[in-house]
C-alpha cells in the first residue's frame, strides 16, 4: 500500500534577481515498511523536499498525496492536525522541548491530541522502552547524551502512530556509536512494526543500512535503486 | 499540559523572568500604596471635615448663607428637631447661631465667624471638643465661667496669643537639640521671665548670647520656648438686633488644631447663651441647624426628605456645602484606577518586551512544536499563559506587600510631619494612615490578570506568523 505519492513536484524559489529551481520535476512513491533514504550532496534539494513531504512547505507544481490525500487540499489548520495525525518528524538537532522530561516530551503529542492518562502512560513508556531508555524516562534533555536524546525524539515521532517518519538528517550530531544504536533501533521498529521511515542523510552508515536510496542532484531524481 | 508547559517555561531563564516579576511587584507596590497613602489621607480629611466643620447636613433659611443677617433665624426649633429626629437614619440634631466678628487682643485684630453652640447638643454632632491642644483648656468644662471662647491654633498664632518662657523643660529638650551647655546655663537666668512676643524675647537672648551663638541657636530656642497663651482676653466686636455695634470679653479657654488653616483661623466657638445676650437675640436665636446621620451613603435621601418636610428652608447636604470635598470623595476612586493604568500599561511594555526575547530565543522550538502538529490556537495559548504568569506571579506579589505594609502603617499611621506645612494649608493631617478599599484591590487584580494577557497579545501573534520550515532552519 502506498503511503507517499510524490507527483511531477516543483519548488521555485523567486528571489529578486534570479530563479531558484530547488525541486525540479520529482515524482516517486513510497509504500508502507519502507527503510528508504534520500540522498544528494548539499543544495541539491533534499530538504526542500522533505519540508514538501512534511506539508511544513508548498510545492510550485505537483502534487503530494500521503495516504490518498492531496496536501495541497488542506487548509493549513487542517494540516498541522493531518501532520500531527500522520506524519512524525525526527530533526537534525532532536529539537526536544527543554522544560519537561523525555516522558513528558513523548507524551505531548498524545497530549494534544487528549488521549487518556492511561493510554499515554502506557504508550510512553512502551515506545521509550523500546528506544531503550525506560530508564530515563524522569530525565531532562540536558540529562541525555545526544544519542539519547535523539532516541527521545524518534519516541516522540511515534507517539501518535504517524503513517510514516521523516527524519532529516538523524545522525549529522552523533558518534558513531549513538548512530549505530539508533539505527538499530529504527531498522527493529520498521521490522517488527511496519513503520515507514524515510531519511535524507548523506551519512553513509544511514545509507548502507537502508534498503531504497533515492540520489537527488539539482532537484532531479538522478537514481533509485532498491536493495 | 499547555499550562503545565508555560509555567516551566516561565522559569527557563530564571534571572530574566525574576527581572520581569520583581518589576512588576515593585510597581504594583509603589502604586496600590501610593494610593492608600492618598485615599487615608481623603478619607481622613473627609472625617475631620465632616466631625468638625460640616456635620452632614445643615438647614438654615433660604438668604442667610448670602448676607448672613442675624435676623434671619430659624423658627420654632422645637417641632424642626421633632420632625428631623423622626427620620430614619437621623442620629442628631444641634443648633448654631452665626455672626460675622471682629476679634481684637491687645496687638491685633482680625475678622471672624463667631459660632455660638450648645455644648451639650454640640457635642452629638461635632467633635470638635477632641481636637484642643493639649494644655490650652478644656471644652466648655466650666458651665459657670463666663464667656469662654475657643479659637483655632492658627487664629492664635495670628493673634499672637504665645508667649515665649523659658522652662527647665525647655533647657531641656534644647539639650536633645544639641545646644551646648555653655549656651544653656546662659539661659538660665531667664528662668521665670515671661515674654509676650518674639521680638522682646530674642532682644532679650541677644543682650546674654554672642552674635555667633544667637545666630547659630536662637531659632531653636525661641521654637522650644513659645507657647499658646491662654486666658488671654479676647474682644469681640458684632452688630447686635438693633444692627448697633456691641461686643464682649472673651477668655480663650481652649485652643483646637483641626489641620485646616483656613477653618482655625477664621472660625471662634462660643456659648450661644453668651452671644445670644450680648447681640440681644436671647438663647433661642439659631440661623442654623446641623445634622448628624449614621450612614453617610443616606445623606441624599435624608436631605431630600428634609427638604419636602421643610419647603421654605433652605437644606444642604455636606456635599453641596463642600463641593469640593465631595468631588474629592467621589473622584478619587476613578482617579486611582486611571494611576492603576498608567502604572500597569508601563508594566506591559516589560512584559511584552521580554516574551518577544521568549518568542526569538524559542523559534526553532515553536517550529518544531507547529511541525509535530501543535496548532496556532495551542501555540498562542502557551505564550499567552506564560506573560499571564509573568504578570500574575508579580502583581499577586505586589498586592499581597502592599496588603502587608498598609495593614502595618494603618496602625500607627505615617508621619509626614516634615511636610506637614503644606498638608496642613490644604486641610490635610499631616499623620496619614493608609487606607484602601477591597473593591479596589479587586479591581487592581483583574486590571493585573488583563494587562498580562493585553501584553502577551503582540509576542503570541508573532509566534504564529513564524512559518515552520523557516522557523527550523534558524540556529
Amino acid at each position: 500500500m502506498k503511503v507517499l505519492e510524490i507527483k511531477e513536484v516543483h519548488k521555485i524559489y523567486n528571489s529578486s534577481e534570479v530563479k531558484v529551481h530547488a525541486v525540479n520535476g520529482i515524482s516517486i512513491d513510497f509504500e508502507e515498511g519502507e527503510f528508504a533514504a534520500i540522498v544528494g550532496p548539499s543544495g541539491s534539494g533534499k530538504t526542500t523536499l522533505l519540508n514538501m513531504i512534511g506539508g511544513l512547505d508548498n510545492p510550485t507544481e505537483g502534487k503530494i498525496l500521503v495516504n490518498n490525500t492531496d496536501l495541497s487540499t488542506l487548509k493549513s489548520s487542517d494540516l498541522i492536525d493531518f501532520r500531527m495525525k500522520n506524519i512524525g518528524f525526527v530533526f537534525q538537532s532532536y529539537n526536544l522541548i527543554p522544560v519537561l522530561t523525555a516522558k513528558e516530551n513523548v507524551e505531548f503529542i498524545m497530549n494534544l491530541q487528549k488521549r487518556s492518562k492511561k493510554e499515554r502512560n502506557e504508550r510512553t513508556m512502551e515506545l521509550l522502552n523500546a528506544v531503550g531508555l525506560g530508564e530515563r524516562a524522569e530525565s531532562r534533555p540536558a540529562k541525555l547524551s545526544g544519542g539519547q536524546q535523539q532516541r527521545v525524539a524518534v519516541a516522540r515521532a511515534l507517539a501518535s502512530k504517524p503513517k510514516f517518519i521523516l527524519a532529516d538528517e538523524p545522525t549529522a550530531n552523533l558518534d558513531s556509536k549513538s548512530t549505530e544504536t539508533l539505527l538499530e533501533i529504527m531498522e527493529e521498529l520498521n521490522r517488527e512494526e511496519k513503520i515507514t521511515f524515510i531519511f535524507s542523510t548523506h551519512d553513509n552508515r544511514v545509507v548502507k543500512k537502508a534498503r531504497r536510496v533515492v540520489t537527488i542532484e539539482d532537484g532531479k531524481v538522478i537514481s533509485d535503486e532498491t536493495r | 499540559m499547555i499550562t503545565s508547559t508555560a509555567w516551566k517555561n516561565v522559569w527557563r531563564n530564571k534571572i530574566r523572568s525574576l527581572v520581569v516579576i520583581i518589576s512588576v511587584t515593585i510597581g504594583i507596590f509603589g502604586g496600590v500604596f501610593a494610593v492608600a497613602v492618598m485615599n487615608g489621607a481623603i478619607e481622613q480629611r473627609l472625617e475631620a471635615a465632616l466631625n468638625t466643620e460640616l456635620g452632614h447636613i445643615q438647614i438654615s433659611r433660604p438668604d442667610f448663607r448670602e448676607n448672613f443677617d442675624i435676623h434671619l433665624r430659624l423658627d420654632s426649633i422645637t417641632n424642626l428637631d421633632k420632625k428631623i429626629l423622626e427620620l430614619n437614619g437621623v442620629e442628631a440634631v444641634t443648633h448654631r447661631t452665626i455672626i460675622s466678628a471682629m476679634a481684637n487682643t491687645a496687638t491685633k485684630s482680625t475678622g471672624v465667624q463667631v459660632i455660638g453652640i450648645d455644648p451639650v447638643q454640640d457635642k452629638q454632632v461635632f467633635s470638635l471638643g477632641d481636637k484642643l491642644i493639649p494644655g490650652t483648656g478644656s471644652y466648655f468644662a466650666d458651665s459657670n465661667k463666663r464667656n469662654p471662647v475657643y479659637i483655632g491654633e492658627d487664629l492664635a498664632k495670628e493673634l499672637n496669643i504665645i508667649r515665649y518662657v523659658i522652662a527647665p523643660a525647655t533647657i531641656d529638650s534644647l539639650r536633645n537639640r544639641d545646644v551646648p551647655e555653655t549656651v544653656l546655663s546662659k539661659l538660665d537666668g531667664y528662668q521665670g521671665r515671661r515674654f509676650r512676643n518674639q521680638a522682646s524675647f530674642t532682644d532679650a537672648l541677644k543682650d546674654t548670647l554672642t552674635k555667633k551663638e544667637a545666630s547659630k541657636y536662637g531659632r531653636k530656642i525661641t521654637e522650644e520656648a513659645w507657647s499658646f497663651r491662654t486666658r488671654t482676653r479676647l474682644t469681640l466686636t458684632f452688630l447686635d438686633r438693633n444692627n448697633v455695634q456691641t461686643g464682649g470679653m472673651f477668655r480663650v479657654a481652649g485652643i483646637y488644631d483641626i489641620k485646616n488653616k483656613m477653618y482655625e483661623s477664621s472660625h471662634v466657638f462660643v456659648k450661644n447663651s453668651d452671644i445670644g445676650r450680648l447681640t440681644g437675640l436671647g438663647n433661642e436665636a439659631f440661623h442654623k441647624a446641623v445634622i448628624r446621620i449614621g450612614d453617610i451613603e443616606q445623606t441624599r435621601n435624608i436631605t431630600r426628605q428634609i427638604s419636602e418636610n421643610f419647603p421654605d428652608l433652605e437644606v444642604r447636604s455636606w456635599k453641596e456645602i463642600s463641593p469640593e470635598m465631595a468631588m474629592m470623595n467621589d473622584m478619587v476612586e476613578q482617579f486611582y484606577i486611571v494611576f492603576m493604568i498608567i502604572i500597569l500599561a508601563a508594566l506591559a511594555f516589560g512584559i511584552v518586551n521580554t516574551m518577544l526575547m521568549v518568542v526569538l530565543e524559542r523559534t526553532k522550538e515553536l517550529g518544531m512544536l507547529t511541525a509535530i502538529g501543535m496548532n496556532k490556537k495551542r501555540v498562542f495559548r502557551m505564550i499567552m499563559t506564560e506573560s499571564v504568569f509573568l504578570s500574575l506571579i508579580g502583581g499577586v506579589t505586589g498586592m499581597i506587600i502592599s496588603w502587608g505594609i498598609i495593614a502595618l502603617t494603618s496602625r500607627n499611621g505615617i508621619n509626614f510631619v516634615k511636610y506637614g506645612e503644606g498638608f496642613e494649608a490644604m486641610g490635610f493631617s499631616a499623620h496619614i494612615y493608609p487606607d484602601i478599599s477591597i473593591t479596589f484591590f479587586i479591581i487592581v487584580t483583574i486590571l493585573i490578570v488583563v494587562t498580562g494577557i493585553l501584553s502577551s497579545i503582540y509576542p503570541a501573534l508573532k509566534a504564529l506568523r513564524l512559518d515552520p520550515a523557516d522557523a527550523l532552519r534558524t540556529e
